[in-house]
């Protein structure tokens, strides 16, 4: 019995010899399992990456010395739609159109040079008015462009009567600028009888540019085709989200989109004007390039420039310009009436 | 006392023999297992789930099984089983650094079930093959974020960029993150892409017919000629599948879409703290629901339960919602 201990002893040495020559030939033939080390991904590395988002510096400067004109903005507030809801909505936040930030740098040029500038705003009560049989055909805007001299615009949905008022305003020598987005040819009916009124016209779908463009392929360079008063100074204009337009009348004062450019709808290259000028009436295909942040991009400032140049050199002359009736409220609340009307 | 002995008893020798013999027997019944656990055969296919939007939870799943993966020996091959239309621009980067890392060890081979686009295909990109079905659809590689907007100034914060940057700023940001996505796929797949960066880049997605004519895709077939071609590449003959779940059930968090962006939902009766905004997300729009077609079917419920205690109703209340809601 006292044998045991060393058999026993035989016993563990032998099964651990094999078992661990096992193990150990297991451990020896297999494929380490080291974890695999980092993969340098070049293309994360690329100093190019890095899109520069410096905001950039807007000099809007005017040329033109003309006497001081009356502007008038339609930022594009549509009644019809504003008409149920509270008087707050009619001033632009909400709903279509373009805020009164969105006009500043355009406003501020006109008004650092003297002329006045004035924001129409349907006001939903009056609209009603002239329908009624036997009054006098006169609409709020009609009253409006009356006293201006120049008239910029953001809107295409015009009734009829308001479409006679641009046109007699057009031919009496009144500068026009339209500003039109790609989307309004769905959101909006009536874009079709404002172009026929002004001679102009415009495609359906947007204009991108995968090639080269302005932090976004929507962002497109457009370049100045000929020597011009519109596009003096413009290299290139940033046109945040433009459609095509175009007019009968032809002529130099036009932005075509750079080479690389195509069109939505076609997928096919285009260099479609994003700007054409038809005698009184600029024709913009795109309305947020000169907004505060947009005017920084490119020239955008000196395209602003030049078409608040364009605005007040007109051969206009308001029935009842007799003196200064002093800056146009916006809002559809009359002006105090102490002192000074009348 | 001597005579007898040797007829009876044996030697010290000979139990030493014995013992030796008995110990060898069993060391060799149990070597073979030891063996195998110390060195197992590649024998196995490893089918990895990535389905539903891609999230954190899934690209932790994916991550921790393909590691899993790679350290184990017995998994020679994987397929990557994709039915995702994307989601969340990090998610997918942390997806596309596991596959690239696990393509380095093994073979990887992408199976596309109904869609595999935008963070999902920046994830497969990586696999040495990408198979589809011929309607399979893939692509959509780009970003997708709302237009940034000015905002109105922000008093309280510490610096300028705190509560919001410019317009300019949030541009070019999402245009960075889109090239980060754009030039990983170039420098995966463009000797395969039959097209120009430009055209890539315009996040155009393609049927499985078409992806496999312009490079998108590189074959048409299913899972199973998938893992067939993994285990063929691998030259592991006889082989098993092993099938590796990832993400949560029912796609928890799901994503839907708003008129202003895609917001990630993580839960079925969600309050406020379980909703989270996506500004920026690398998805393919059209397979997101609209939040419009989830409150339609809300709305029925509500209709049809009368009574708030249905509103955690039977599976049979279920079944009656989304087939319409009627009766109960």
């Amino acid at each position: 019995m006292t044998r045991v201990a060393p058999l026993a002893a035989a016993f563990v040495v032998t099964l651990a010899a094999v078992t661990g020559g096992a193990a150990i030939a297991g451990y020896v033939t297999a494929d380490g399992a080291a974890p695999a080390p980092a993969i340098q991904n070049d293309h994360y590395q690329n100093p190019d990456l890095i899109a520069n988002d410096t905001p950039g510096q807007a000099t809007v400067e005017m040329d033109a010395s003309a006497g001081s004109q009356t502007v008038l903005v339609d930022p594009g507030v549509e009644p019809a739609t504003a008409r149920p809801v509270l008087p707050f909505s009619l001033i632009g936040l909400g709903g279509g159109g373009v805020a009164d930030r969105d006009i500043r740098p355009l406003a501020n040029a006109l008004i650092e040079n003297g002329h006045e500038v004035g924001v129409y705003v349907p006001d939903p009560d009056q609209q009603r008015r002239p329908v009624r049989p036997g009054a006098e055909e006169t609409t709020q805007l009609g009253e409006r462009l009356a006293e201006a001299d120049a008239f910029v615009t953001f809107r295409t949905d015009y009734e009829p009567d308001e479409l006679d008022a641009i046109e007699s305003f057009v031919e009496s020598g009144g500068h026009v600028v339209l500003a039109t987005e790609p989307d309004a040819a769905y959101s909006q009916p009536g874009a079709a009888s404002l172009d026929a009124t002004l001679d102009v016209t415009t495609e359906s779908g947007y204009v991108y540019n995968m090639e080269e463009n302005d932090l976004n392929y929507q962002r497109v360079y457009a370049e100045a085709t000929g020597d011009a008063s519109l596009t003096e100074g413009v290299d290139r204009a940033v046109f945040p989200s433009a459609t095509p337009v175009g007019t009968p009348a032809g002529g130099a004062d036009v932005l075509r989109p750079i080479e690389g450019s195509e069109l939505s709808t076609t997928r096919a290259p285009t260099d479609a004007p994003l700007l054409v000028r038809n005698d009184e009436v600029v024709m913009i295909g795109d309305s947020d390039f000169l907004s505060p942040d947009n005017a920084r991009r490119a020239d955008n400032d000196a395209l602003i420039g030049n078409l608040a140049d364009f605005l007040v050199t007109n051969d206009r002359t308001p029935p009842g310009d007799g003196g200064s009736t002093g800056p146009t409220q916006p809002g559809p609340g009359q002006p105090p009436t102490n002192g000074t009307a009348g | 006392m001597s005579a007898d002995k040797p007829s009876t008893a044996l030697t010290s020798r000979q139990q030493v023999a014995v013992v030796v013999l008995a110990a060898a027997l069993v060391g060799a019944v149990l070597a073979p297992s030891v063996y195998a656990a110390t060195n197992e055969p590649s024998d196995t296919v490893a089918v990895v789930e990535i389905e539903g939007p891609v999230n954190t939870a899934l690209a932790d799943d994916v991550e921790s099984e393909l590691a899993d993966i790679r350290a184990n020996e017995s998994v020679g091959a994987v397929v990557l089983k994709l039915d995702t239309p994307g989601g969340a621009p990090v998610a997918s980067e942390r997806m596309y650094k596991a596959v690239q890392r696990t393509s380095d060890d093994m073979t990887v081979i992408a199976s596309v079930q109904s869609i595999s686009a935008s963070g999902g295909y920046y994830a497969m990109a990586p696999a040495d093959e990408i198979y589809v079905l011929p309607t399979s659809t893939v692509g959509s590689i780009g970003l997708n974020a709302p237009a940034p907007r000015a905002s109105s100034t922000a008093l309280g914060p510490s610096g300028p960029d705190k509560a919001g940057s410019n317009p300019t700023q949030a541009w070019a940001e999402q245009q960075t993150l889109a090239d980060t996505f754009i030039n990983a796929m170039m420098a995966e797949r463009s000797d395969e892409f039959e097209m120009p960066r430009e055209e890539v880049a315009k996040a155009d997605t393609y049927l499985g017919t078409e992806a496999v004519q312009n490079g998108f895709a590189d074959e048409i077939g299913s899972l199973n000629e998938a893992i067939h071609a993994a285990a063929t590449e691998e030259e592991l003959g006889e082989y098993t599948v092993d099938t590796r779940e990832t993400g949560q059930e029912f796609g928890i968090p799901f994503l839907v879409r708003t008129d202003t962006g895609i917001v990630a939902i993580h839960a079925n009766d969600p309050g406020y703290a379980d909703v989270k905004p996506m500004p920026s997300t690398y998805v393919y729009t059209p397979a997101v629901p609209h939040v419009d077609t989830i409150e339609r079917f809300s709305e029925t419920d509500v209709r049809t339960g009368g009574a708030a205690s249905t509103e955690r109703g039977t599976p049979g209340n279920e079944t009656a919602r989304l087939s319409g809601g009627v009766g109960a």
